[in-house]
């Protein structure tokens, strides 16, 4: 089943009279319970892409159809409610709210859904599980580890169960351990909740653990292959 | 959800909004502090007015005000005390005869309003028997002999009854206010000696003493010197009702001292019959009638009931009497909006300015948040509750300082007995005890909560521009 669709998308950036064409004629879908890494050099498009496909930039040509959403119709309003309902982000530097607790922070995005609150409680405590968290419910942001705070950034990603999560670059603050320890909870989480992941990265740890490889140069697809990853 | 993330916001960096929150608590301490200080001053002005000169509504025959001719009495004075009486809401009603004539002693003269009055009945109607400075008399009490007069402390100075003597009690009572040795001293030499006025007073020991001596104890000089000798006389002249040069000696029954030095200067009471005796007036005949109502605020609905009802007397309120009074009354509240506005407008650049800081350090994360679906309204919302907070918790720290202060002062008092001999000269009183009612504090308390908003217009605009994409990359 196809969670994500683009069709020829483009997206051409007019920066001081010099027309930079960042993502070219891509035409890539996404199937749920995808395992899938975008990589390339830097300026490839990668994270352009990855806008694209979340619905914080439009293109300037081509279609994305997410869940059956063609994201060229929706007005700007219309599209921070599709963020919400249908995408989870988890940010190369967590980006977490300061203020608010580990599990604030887990059940915000459902908070803002209006989730009824045993619900959200108990979907809270199951996601704080899952990324190895239960004891650290009450734990403010500058009171965790890169590592911690990133799971905490995954946990929040997930909860509300969207369509599909996009992780730019998650493990590019992150030690080793760390990085691998996540990847694992992400991995987990792809098999028990089906979810559908895009990674943008550089990092060859996320690239080993994908099912899919889709490669960008200069804004284009010049390889998309399936790895012998299981699934 | 939004509320309670706004309100950890503002505790985000405290240094920064305890600033802006005790900028916002001085200022309304301020405001509101200065406006129950004046404010006090309008309602003791108003107190004194309606309480020791005008009551609340008089009516007159309609020629008396201007020409104050003898015979310009009320011809059907039964009318007017029927119709008073049966007026809802008028609880006292007085007849006055008023004569204009000169005042004068061996040493002085004055033009003067002469109010005979019915003494037992001004008792309950006017508290002005309480201002008898003591020592001067006893408002008309058993002691009082044949044609007896109640005189301001004004009067009395212009007509030279009160002079000034530095007598061996006056520097006891000196010393016992705290003036030093070294001042009383100084002032040895003018012992004994007799002045006129306070004018010559003045001018004596202020040769003798430094500016800084006369400026800390000079009030206290003169009150120690102020003297009176019991049992004075004023000559009293005024034309009869056949228009002759009529007057007698009157023996002065007590000295008022009031907030106003044209009501003292001006007004002299006498028993009605008295007067009636010398004017030739006839029992019933009256030129005025006084009534007071049960309460301040009846005073703009029973007027023109009572107007309605005596067509061809006038009846003037108060508030037609003394209008400068009046509009300060009616528009009190205007008036301290207009000061509080200014100031909270003040205070709102200092609101706006942390605001739009902590938006603009906070620009990666409000990019997140509308990237993780918080629409503008949501974050509108938020920018807009900080501001709001900041304000309110200030507003109300201010509210509480001031309402502490108010509490103490009101009864303590504060005074300016330095500005007091032009505090008086327009009916206010130089002790002033702050008073505000609780009407102001809910209007401040809606203001407050607008200058909150108004003041987060600018950065929760600024922070809707923000692009997530532009701001997620800018770090």
């Amino acid at each position: 089943m196809k969670v994500v669709e683009i069709n020829e998308v483009s997206k051409t950036y007019h920066d001081t009279e010099v027309e930079v064409k960042a993502v070219n004629g891509v035409t890539l879908s996404f199937d749920k319970g995808d395992f899938a890494v975008i990589v390339g050099p830097s300026g490839s498009g990668k994270t352009t892409l990855l806008n694209l496909l979340g619905g914080l930039d439009q293109p300037t040509g081509g279609e994305i159809i997410v869940a059956g959403h063609r994201l060229s119709e929706l007005r700007p309003s219309e599209l921070i409610d599709f963020r919400m309902e249908h995408v989870g982000f988890v940010f190369q530097s967590y980006n977490l709210i300061p203020v608010l607790t580990a599990a604030e922070n887990v059940g915000f995005i459902m908070n803002l859904q209006k989730w009824p609150k045993e619900k959200r409680k108990a979907r809270t405590d199951e996601m704080l599980a899952s990324v190895g968290l239960s004891d650290r419910h009450n734990s403010r942001p500058s009171q965790l580890s890169g590592g911690q705070q990133q799971r905490v950034a995954v946990a929040r990603a997930l909860a509300p169960r969207p369509e599909f999560i996009l992780a730019d670059e998650p493990t590019a603050n992150l030690d080793s351990k760390s990085a691998e320890s996540l990847l694992d909870i992400m991995e987990k989480l792809n098999r028990e909740e089906q979810m559908t992941f895009i990674f943008s990265t550089h990092d060859v740890r996320v690239m080993k653990r994908a099912r899919r490889v889709i490669t960008l140069e200069d804004g284009r697809v010049v390889s998309d292959e399936r790895t012998n990853q299981p699934a | 959800m939004i509320t309670s993330l706004a309100w950890k916001n503002v505790w985000r960096n405290k240094t920064r909004s305890l600033t802006v929150i005790a900028a916002v608590t001085v200022g309304v301490f301020a405001g509101v502090f200065a406006m129950a200080a004046i404010n006090s001053s309008i309602v003791q002005r108003i107190d004194a007015a309606v309480n020791e000169e005008l009551a609340h509504i008089h009516v007159n025959n309609k020629e008396f005000r201007s020409s104050s001719d003898i015979q310009n009495f009320i011809q059907d004075p039964s009318a007017v005390i029927t119709t008073l009486e049966k007026t809802p809401g008028v609880t006292d009603i007085t007849g006055r005869v008023i004569v204009r004539g000169i005042a004068s002693t061996s040493a002085g003269s004055a033009g003067v309003e002469i109010t005979g009055i019915d003494i037992p009945k001004e008792l309950e109607m006017f508290t002005l028997s309480e201002k008898l400075i003591p020592g001067t008399g006893s408002y008309f009490g058993a002691d009082t002999k044949l044609n007896s007069a109640f005189i301001g402390e004004k009067l009395a100075k212009e007509l030279y009854i009160i002079r000034y003597i530095l007598t061996p009690e006056a520097f006891q009572s000196l010393e016992t206010k705290g003036v030093p040795a070294a001042v009383i001293e100084k002032l040895k030499p003018l012992e004994g000696e007799r002045f006129t006025t306070e004018k010559k007073l003045t001018e004596s020991y202020t040769g003798l003493l430094s500016g800084k001596e006369v400026k800390d104890y000079g009030m206290n000089i003169k009150e120690a010197a102020w003297s009176y000798r019991e049992g004075s006389s004023i000559i009293l002249s005024f034309l009869d009702v056949n228009g002759h040069q009529t007057g007698a000696k009157f023996r002065i029954s007590g000295i008022f001292r009031t907030n106003n030095d044209l009501f003292e200067a001006m007004s002299l009471f006498v028993p009605q019959d008295e007067l009636r005796k010398l004017t030739g007036l006839e029992e019933g005949q009256y030129h005025r009638f006084i009534a007071r109502l049960e309460e301040d605020d009846l005073t703009n609905k029973v007027t023109p009931v009572i107007r309605e009802a005596l067509p061809g007397l006038e009846v003037m309120s108060w508030k037609e009497i003394q209008t400068d009074l009046a509009m300060v009354t009616d528009y009190i509240n205007q008036i301290y909006a207009i000061f509080m506005v200014i100031i909270l407008a003040a205070l709102a650049f200092g609101i706006v300015n942390t605001m739009l800081m902590s938006v603009l350090e906070r620009t990666r994360e409000l990019g997140m948040l509308s990237a993780i679906g918080m629409n503008r309204r949501r974050i509108f919302m938020m920018i807009m509750l900080e501001s709001v907070f900041l304000s309110i918790v200030g507003g109300f720290a201010g509210m509480a300082v001031s309402a502490g202060v108010i509490a103490i002062t009101s009864r303590t008092g504060i005074n300016l007995i330095k500005y007091a001999e032009g505090m008086e000269a327009f009916g206010y009183s130089a002790n002033l005890y702050p008073t505000i009612g609780a009407d102001f504090f809910i209007m401040l308390t809606v203001m407050i909560v607008i200058t909150g908003i108004l003041s987060a217009i600018y950065p929760a605009r600024k922070a809707l521009q923000l692009n997530p994409v532009e701001a997620l990359r800018g770090e």
